[in-house]
């Protein structure tokens, strides 16, 4: 009984920095499912899962590279250059599992070289850099499709965007698969550790022995990655790699991991955060078109939501500034525990804290 | 113009108090210009309460206790502007100009640039800055822009901006101590002018020969009080080093009580090591278990040697050893491999990762050059960081919180305890005291003792002085990029070491 509640109270803590964002989300299903008779539907929410599979994918990898404390706006670019050259590589007639590899590869080298080593060994601007590979992948893309749209009619499109399998659409298994991978990363890995520290304080990491520049192409090589994953997805959904660059995904993305409580200056949040942040805008826009809403309006909720959901982070972290500096006398913590790798092995009972007091 | 004769003192501060939280950093200091046309001489060691003083001044802080009578009338400045608008500016130790801008732009910036109706007339302008560099006897075009100019021309431009405000009253907060001596000349023919003009110069500057050249009174500062003040002929070398370090320090000398473990072969070897810009030629050796300080000026090159040591900054030239071995820095990844450990001087910034957890923070040095896809076992660190915690008196509630939410002195513990994961062999330490309190201080020095008790060699730049004769077995001191003398521990005294950094060796 004491264990549960113990328990009960810790999962409650390790939602603090994302708690606003974990309200919402719940509030607006049980708000949505009493109003819109079709909203909590089997066949409406798989499908509004299923939808968000690709701003959920790109999302995760955006969560690391925000982490980091940067950004990128090329994913849009790389995952539809990733959808041509699907259409390029299954014309050589490989089986489609070694497509879908050979196509993730080529979207993490893409992130890896193009963003990875002017940000990670340069120390170019991320703005100049991601906004720069993001105007000239869109022309490779034009230029490589001949401005014309594929009809992808092998079986592994339709494998990866629409059939199911255990009763759930394929790309819902994608985006569960993608989170325990990026949970594993972000609490379980050295890697994981260093992106926090670099974030938090490059100086500090570098000091500390961390591979910086290293450690900043792998962040984006992983984004990279992810676009195309995201990119795969959208082929097989709409049955055609086209030449058109969605030039929003990064922003929502970006929109979607802030919401989920990650800053933009780095070094603090998660993948969990993330994951809610998509939740959001999924049930937002799948809700509100139930309701006959137009979808502008749903872009004006997403944007105050966006702002307020970064206000009340300030207010946190102005509260913890107050307390620290009066102990220390000086600017004191920034960020929240919860996004600190070290802390999620520290489970019910036997925290490290136990050693200490006893 | 001699030093005050038939004049009411232009400024006086009498009785100043200030706290902050638990540091009182003035207790009843007092500060008079006798009259127009002085140079004020302002000394003391570091944490002396100089800097508030100078803040107090120029309008920065509000004093909690002491009256400020400027020109016979009783003030109290509200901000930095309200003392600009009474005649005092100040020339702040980092040159704040913009880069950017053209000589002109800054000299003018915020006041002075010449509209004509809704334009801004640079023509204009730059013949305002013209009147206000002539003045000062500057050769330099104000069109020039301020990035591509020397230091010491930029502290030129810094000086004009305060004087284009038509200051009475000038502060210059250690305007020599990134100047050569050819630099310092032109900046004394300015200092002259101005006392010529009637224009009163409060200078800060450790250097005494200086000091005697340019000034014609003196205030000393010591623990936040004055303890001398009067016209500087009144007062000799002696007497002033003896003013700013009292006589007596009331530290105790700590270091017969460590065993002697040290002797068994060298921790490092420096030979000839130059770094651009910053050290010229540096010779030096550090037993294993031996505590070495370095003294000097801010601005001597201490910071900028030990980094280079740790390959955090470039070397032009120098050969290294560790342990007996040939070492070439690198990178501080390399240094860290082959044994090094480093405490920079700013902790917030460097040395820790604020928002981070304690115990990630401990244990980033411990896995560098394990496999980065390796799954680190928090389990397993537990037991270690709890052990390190315990043993540096680290006070918290839980490993768990952000480093940052523990005071000072704990996140230096921290800071310093990252390194001991590793059984570094060599650990240079920047300011390891800096911005702690007295208790922690106390703590961080006892552990430092016990460390190289252990057979670890140790680099120590600090600016305390006392500190320095309180934890090393010898002192070298360090002057523009060099090392003018070297210490034993029975041999210094802040005295000496003040004058020796200041370039009386």
């Amino acid at each position: 009984m004491s264990t549960s509640t113990a328990l009960l109270g810790k999962g409650w803590r390790a939602t603090a920095n994302f708690r606003p964002i974990l309200i919402l989300v719940v509030a607006m299903f049980i708000f949505f499912t009493v109003t819109q008779s079709a909203f909590s539907t089997d066949q409406n929410l798989k499908n509004m899962l299923a939808d968000s599979a690709i701003l959920w994918i790109i999302a995760m990898g955006m969560t690391f590279v925000l982490i980091s404390g940067g950004f990128d706006l090329s994913v849009g670019a790389t995952a539809a250059l990733v959808g041509i050259f699907m259409v390029k590589v299954l014309a050589l007639g490989l089986p489609g599992g070694v497509v879908l590899v050979l196509m993730v590869l080529f979207g993490a080298l893409v992130g890896a070289l193009l963003n990875g080593i002017p940000i990670g060994r340069l120390n170019l601007s991320v703005f100049v850099v991601t906004l720069a590979s993001m105007i000239a992948l869109t022309g490779v893309v034009e230029l490589w499709s001949g401005g014309e749209s594929s009809y992808v009619t092998a079986p592994v499109a339709a494998m990866i965007g629409v059939d199911n399998v255990f009763g759930f659409p394929v790309p819902i298994w994608i985006m569960a698969a993608v989170f325990l991978a990026a949970l594993y990363v972000q609490h379980l890995t050295f890697f994981g550790r260093d992106v926090y520290a670099i974030g938090g304080s490059p100086i500090a990491a570098k000091l500390a022995g961390i591979r910086v520049p290293r450690t900043l192409m792998m962040v984006y090589g992983l984004m990279g990655g992810c676009a195309a994953l995201a990119g795969a997805i959208a082929v097989g959904r709409v049955g055609a790699a086209t030449p058109t660059v969605d030039s929003t995904i990064a922003l929502q993305a970006i929109a979607a991991v802030l919401l989920g409580g990650t800053a933009l200056t780095g070094g603090s949040g998660g993948v969990g955060g993330t994951a809610l942040g998509v939740l959001f805008i999924a049930i937002l826009q799948n809700g509100l078109s139930l309701a006959g809403v137009s979808s502008d309006w749903q872009n004006v909720v997403t944007g105050v939501i966006l702002l307020l959901a970064v206000l009340s982070d300030r207010f946190n972290f102005s509260d913890l500034l107050r307390r620290s500096s009066e102990e220390d006398g000086a600017a004191g913590a920034g960020g929240a525990t919860d996004g600190d790798p070290a802390t999620l092995g520290a489970g019910a009972g036997a925290g490290p804290s136990a050693h200490l007091n006893a | 113009m001699s030093a005050g004769n038939g004049h009411s003192p232009v400024l006086s501060l009498q009785g100043m108090h200030k706290r902050y939280g638990g540091v009182h950093a003035l207790r009843s200091a007092n500060l008079t210009i006798s009259g127009p046309g002085v140079v004020h001489v302002l000394l003391g060691e570091n944490g002396s309460g100089k800097s508030t003083l100078l803040g107090i001044l120029s309008g920065q802080t509000r004093p909690d206790q002491g009256t400020i009578t400027l020109g016979g009338q009783e003030v109290a400045f509200s901000s930095p502007v309200d003392a600009l608008a009474r005649g005092i500016a100040m020339v702040s130790q980092e040159t704040a100009v913009a880069p950017d801008l053209s000589v002109a732009e800054n000299v003018l910036l915020g006041r002075g640039l010449v509209r004509r109706g809704p334009i801004l007339s640079w023509r204009r302008t730059e013949r305002r800055a013209r009147t206000v560099l002539d003045r000062l006897e500057l050769d330099c075009d104000p069109r020039a822009r301020v990035g591509d100019l020397s230091p010491d021309q930029r502290q030129m431009v810094e000086i004009a901006r305060a004087l284009s405000s038509e200051a009475r009253i000038l502060i210059l907060d250690e305007p020599t101590s990134s100047l050569t001596d050819d630099e310092v000349e032109a900046l004394f023919r300015v200092v002259r002018q101005l006392k010529h003009e009637g224009v009163a110069v409060i200078f800060v500057s450790h250097r005494l020969p200086e000091v005697f050249t340019i000034g014609d009174e003196v205030t000393v500062l010591r623990d936040g009080a004055t303890v001398a003040a009067g016209p500087i002929a009144a007062f000799d070398d002696t007497s002033l080093v003896e003013a700013m370090v009292g006589e007596g320090s009331a530290y105790g000398r700590g270091g017969a009580v460590r065993p002697a473990t040290r002797g068994e072969g060298t921790a490092l070897t420096v030979r000839g090591m130059r770094v651009p810009g910053a050290v010229r030629g540096v010779d030096l050796e550090v037993g294993r278990g031996e505590i070495v300080g370095v003294s000097g000026l801010v601005g001597a090159g201490r910071s900028e040697m030990l980094e280079a040591i740790f390959g955090a900054r470039p070397i032009a030239a120098g050969e290294l050893t560790i342990d007996g071995a040939p070492f070439r820095p690198r990178s501080p990844r390399h240094s860290i491999e082959r044994g090094l450990g480093f405490l920079p001087p700013d902790r917030k910034g460097q040395g820790l990762v604020l928002g981070l957890s304690i115990q990630t923070n401990l244990t980033m040095v411990e896995t560098i050059g394990r496999s980065r896809a390796a799954i680190p076992r928090p389990e397993a660190e537990w037991q270690r960081v709890a052990d390190t915690c315990e043993r540096m008196q680290v006070r918290m509630a839980s490993p768990a919180l952000p480093v940052g939410s523990l005071s000072g002195g704990n996140q230096q513990k921290i800071a310093l305890a990252k390194w001991l994961l590793r059984d570094p062999s060599l650990l240079l330490l920047d300011e390891p005291t800096r911005g702690v309190d007295v208790a922690a201080k106390a703590e961080i020095h006892a552990h430092l003792k016990t460390i190289a008790a252990g057979g670890v060699g140790m680099l120590i730049s600090s600016s305390e002085n006392e500190e320095l004769i309180e934890l090393c077995d010898r002192i070298v001191v360090m002057s523009r990029g060099r090392m003018v003398v070297s210490f034993s521990q029975d041999e210094a005294t802040e005295a000496k070491l003040v004058s020796s950094a200041g370039g009386h060796v």
